[in-house]
């Protein structure tokens, strides 16, 4: 027992390598753990309150010129509202005619982005809302220019987002005019890939592409973004496209958060 | 005494990651203070309080945020302090390119260790453009390595008696 003890006084700094490399292993292996999501959770919490100084300042700071954008924007909009208000106008009176059934409105939560981590490559950010907001696990979290997320460890009062560019984030994804369908995962530098889509579908350089709605996270028709690549080798059962993001993950401030829960479609 | 100051500027380096880094930011990229703090700590203080520190910063700075791989920081810094580990008081006994190139390897295997775990799927798509991320990566840090050089040495933290 003496020699056991000595041994491990001897080389007490490899065994403090080892005993942290399987503690780092063991919360790699259980990232799924609803304890480690609580522990997360309650942390998550005091880092949004530790951040929410910063992160008032930053928002200060930009206010002035997100106001002037945001005027020029409210102008422009205005213009295109007269239109639009005809155009709604006329369509809800055929859709009376077709007796069409009216789609359900999304409900979004404003947030703004208090932290993006402190890991050297972004893969989540946090909200400054969560429990007391009525967000829940497993929402969508998108800005104008598309989707960026969704939450994935919600405190009281703050969420963490596994971001679009996380190594696991999937997304099922729409190309139109095609309608063809594959899934989304990030590679590098706002590029995506489509991945597991038709070989005979009909993709072009410039297609639009939104949400496919085979989610229970995802209403379908939300922004991702833009075909910019198409790679089809003859060898490959199905083709790949690859997609500029809309949206700009280092650059956002705030988001929306979509709440209510969804059925997936079959 | 020394431990009180240890935890202070822990404090003060897990405070400028987590609050201050993002204002660095170029495309997603980010310099990780912290593999610089825990290879200057392990240095200074030995392997074993190397590997410790390094596990609990890296353990609070997944709790700050990541999104998948909760723990892969606490990993990769403790693979990092237990490397730099063998640069501990020994500046005089090593030739310097072979004491400099120890560390630059370290930091260099941290950041293939996050890259490979963060971007599999550029990983194996195109070899090309993941090396490129975990050489930006690395070569981010480094500027803010070497610079650091200029206030605080590597050669003064390991003990060295500097002859004038």
């Amino acid at each position: 027992m003496r020699s056991l003890y000595l041994v491990l006084l001897k080389y007490k700094d490899h065994f403090v390598f080892f005993l942290a490399v399987i503690l780092s292993l063991s919360f790699l292996l259980r990232n799924d753990s609803p304890n480690i999501y609580l522990i997360r959770g309650k942390f998550s919490d005091f880092f949004s309150f530790i951040n929410y100084p910063i992160s008032w300042v930053k928002n200060m700071s930009q206010l002035q010129h997100e106001t002037q954008l945001l005027r020029e924007k409210n102008i422009q909009l205005s213009l295109q509202l007269e239109s639009f208000l005809v155009d709604h106008e006329e369509n809800k009176r055929l859709k009376e005619l077709l007796n069409y059934r009216r789609e359900s409105s999304l409900e979004l939560l404003p947030a703004k982005i208090i932290n993006m981590g402190s890991s050297s490559n972004i893969s989540s950010f946090t909200l400054d809302v969560g429990l007391n907001n009525g967000v829940r696990v497993n929402q969508a979290v998108l800005v104008p220019q598309g989707i960026v997320g969704k939450t994935l460890i919600v405190g009281n009062t703050s969420t963490i987002v596994q971001s679009i560019n996380d190594v696991n984030f999937r997304l099922s994804v729409r190309i139109y005019p095609s309608g063809a369908t594959g899934i989304l995962r990030y590679l590098v530098n706002d590029i995506c890939e489509i991945r597991e889509l038709q070989k005979n579908a009909n993709v072009n350089v410039g297609d639009k592409v939104l949400s496919s709605g085979f989610s229970t996270i995802y209403p379908e028709n939300l922004p991702v973004g833009e075909v910019t690549q198409i790679l089809d080798e003859r060898g490959s059962f199905q083709k790949v496209a690859r997609i500029k993001m809309g949206a700009n993950i280092s650059s956002i401030l705030s988001a929306f958060v979509i709440l209510g829960e969804l059925d997936a479609k079959k | 005494m020394q431990k009180n100051k240890l935890v202070f500027i822990t404090l003060i380096v897990l405070f400028f990651q987590i609050l201050f880094v993002e204002s660095l930011t170029i495309n997603t990229i980010r310099p990780d203070f912290l593999v610089l703090f825990i290879i200057y700590t392990t240095i200074i203080n030995g392997r074993l309080v190397g590997i410790i520190m390094a596990f609990i910063v890296g353990l609070i700075s997944d709790f700050s945020g990541v999104g998948s791989y909760f723990g892969l920081s606490p990993l990769s810094l403790s693979i990092t302090a237990y490397l730099s580990g063998f640069l501990y008081l020994k500046y005089e006994r090593l030739l310097p390119y072979v004491f400099h190139s120890i560390w630059v390897i370290t930091i260099l295997l941290h950041f293939y260790i996050i890259s490979y775990f963060r971007f599999q799927t550029v990983y194996l798509s195109d070899k090309t453009e993941f090396i490129l991320i975990w050489l930006m990566s690395f070569g981010y840090t480094l500027i803010f390595f070497i610079i650091m050089q200029y206030f605080f040495p590597l050669r003064e933290a390991s003990h060295v008696k500097i002859s004038k």
